[in-house]
C-alpha cells in the first residue's frame, strides 16, 4: 500500500505517457519506504536526467535532480556527508549505462550504502526514441532504423561483477516481487542495485510493433525467465529462446560497505 | 471500503484491466471531460480488499493499486448508509 502522504499530490497527474511503467516503479518504491518506516527528513531521493529521473519530483521529501549520468556521484557525496541519511537513486538506462557507466561501476566497487533503482526501458524515451546501450539486438529505434546491430548491456550482471551487495532484476509488471526486492535492497547494507524493465509503448513499442500497452506487457512477461529456471535450462543444455532475460534475485552477499549508518 | 478511480489522474492505460484477478475493471467506452476513456467498474463489491481489508487489517490483493502508473486507484471509506446495489440470485 503506497502512502499518499509521500506523494506530491499537487504535481499529479505526472508527465509520463499513457501506460508508462515508471509510475508503477514509484508506487513500489513508496510501498517499500512505507514498509521500512523511514522518516521524511532522513530520506533523500536522487536522480539524473531522463524520464525515470522525473520520479523524485513527485515524492514529497528531499531530492536532488542532478546532471546527466552523475546521480550516483552526487548520491555518494550525500552519503559521505550525512551517513545517517537513507539514499535512494532513481536512474534510467541511458543515464546509468551510457553516460554514467563509470560512476556506476565505481559506486558498485566502493559499495556505498544506497539503493539504486534503474528503470530500464531499453531506449532513450524522453528525447524521442534513440537507441541506448541496452537496446536489444535487432530492435528498431530512431538511430537504429535497420535494427540494432550491437549486443545489449546487461546491467544487473555488470553490477554483480563490479561488486554490489544486492542485485535483483524484475519488470514493472511484477509489482509485488519488485516491492519485496526493493525492501530487501533497502535493508541490505552496501549498494543495492535493482534493475526494473519497464514498458515504453510510446517510443520503444512504436518502433517495434508493440504499440499497444498489453502487447508491451506481454513482451516483458514473455521474455522474462526466473533465474532458477534459466540456470536449470543452461545445466540441461536446453535451448533458451532469443531475447530472454533473467529475473529474480541475482546476488546477495556481505562485502565490506562504505558509509553504513552506525 | 469501496474502490474508486480518480478521473482527474487516470490516463486510460487499462493496466488495471490486465491485472485484476476478478475482472472488475472493464475497458470504458465513453470519453470523460479530459478526453480520456476511463475504465468502468463491473460490480466492484466483489473486490476482496474492499470486503476484507478491515477484517485482516492489511491490504489483501492491491494489484491494481500498485500497478496503476498514475496513482489513480484507491479505496475510500464508505459513508454510513450509502446505497448499495444488491443482486439476488435465484
Amino acid at each position: 500500500m503506497i502512502a499518499p502522504d509521500w506523494l506530491r499530490e499537487d504535481r499529479l497527474p505526472h508527465i509520463y505517457c499513457t501506460g508508462c511503467g515508471n509510475g508503477s516503479v514509484i508506487n513500489c518504491t513508496l510501498a517499500a519506504v512505507e514498509e521500512m518506516g523511514w522518516k521524511r527528513d532522513e530520506t533523500a531521493f536522487i536522480s539524473g536526467i531522463g524520464c525515470s529521473s522525473r520520479a523524485p519530483g513527485y515524492i514529497l521529501t528531499d531530492s536532488l535532480h542532478t546532471t546527466h549520468g552523475r546521480a550516483l556521484a552526487f548520491a555518494t557525496g550525500v552519503k559521505m556527508a550525512r551517513p545517517d541519511f537513507n539514499v535512494v537513486v532513481f536512474t534510467g538506462d541511458g543515464d546509468l549505462a551510457a553516460i554514467g557507466g563509470n560512476h556506476f561501476i565505481h559506486a558498485c566497487r566502493r559499495n556505498v550504502d544506497m539503493t539504486v533503482i534503474c528503470m530500464n526501458n531499453q531506449i532513450y524515451g524522453m528525447t524521442g526514441g534513440q537507441g541506448s546501450p541496452t537496446t536489444p539486438t535487432g530492435a528498431f529505434s530512431t538511430t537504429t532504423p535497420y535494427g540494432a546491430s550491437e549486443p545489449a548491456f546487461d546491467l544487473a550482471e555488470l553490477a554483480v561483477a563490479a561488486g554490489a551487495n544486492y542485485v535483483a532484476r524484475w519488470t514493472s509488471y511484477h509489482v509485488k516481487e519488485l516491492t519485496k526486492a526493493i525492501t530487501t535492497g533497502m535493508q541490505t547494507p552496501g549498494l543495492a542495485f535493482i534493475e526494473v524493465r519497464t514498458q515504453c509503448p510510446t517510443n520503444f513499442g512504436r518502433h517495434n510493433k508493440l504499440r499497444s500497452i498489453p502487447d508491451m506487457i506481454e513482451y516483458l512477461r514473455g521474455n522474462a525467465m526466473l533465474r532458477v529456471k534459466y540456470d536449470r535450462l543452461v545445466e540441461e543444455g536446453a535451448d533458451i529462446p532469443e531475447g530472454t532475460f533473467t529475473i529474480g534475485e541475482l546476488v546477495r552477499r556481505r562485502r565490506p560497505a562504505m558509509g553504513v549508518k552506525q | 471500503m469501496k474502490l474508486v478511480i480518480d478521473e482527474s489522474r487516470c490516463k486510460g492505460c487499462n493496466l488495471c484491466v490486465l491485472v485484476c484477478p476478478y475482472g472488475i475493471f472493464q475497458e470504458g467506452t465513453e470519453l470523460n471531460a479530459r478526453g480520456i476513456v476511463v475504465p468502468v467498474l463491473d460490480r466492484p463489491e466483489r473486490c476482496t480488499n474492499c470486503r476484507l481489508q478491515h477484517l485482516y487489517g492489511r491490504v489483501l490483493c492491491g494489484l491494481c493499486h500498485m500497478i496503476c502508473p498514475d496513482q489513480a486507484i484507491t479505496w475510500v471509506e464508505e459513508k454510513p448508509f450509502e446505497p448499495h446495489r444488491v443482486e439476488v440470485e435465484f
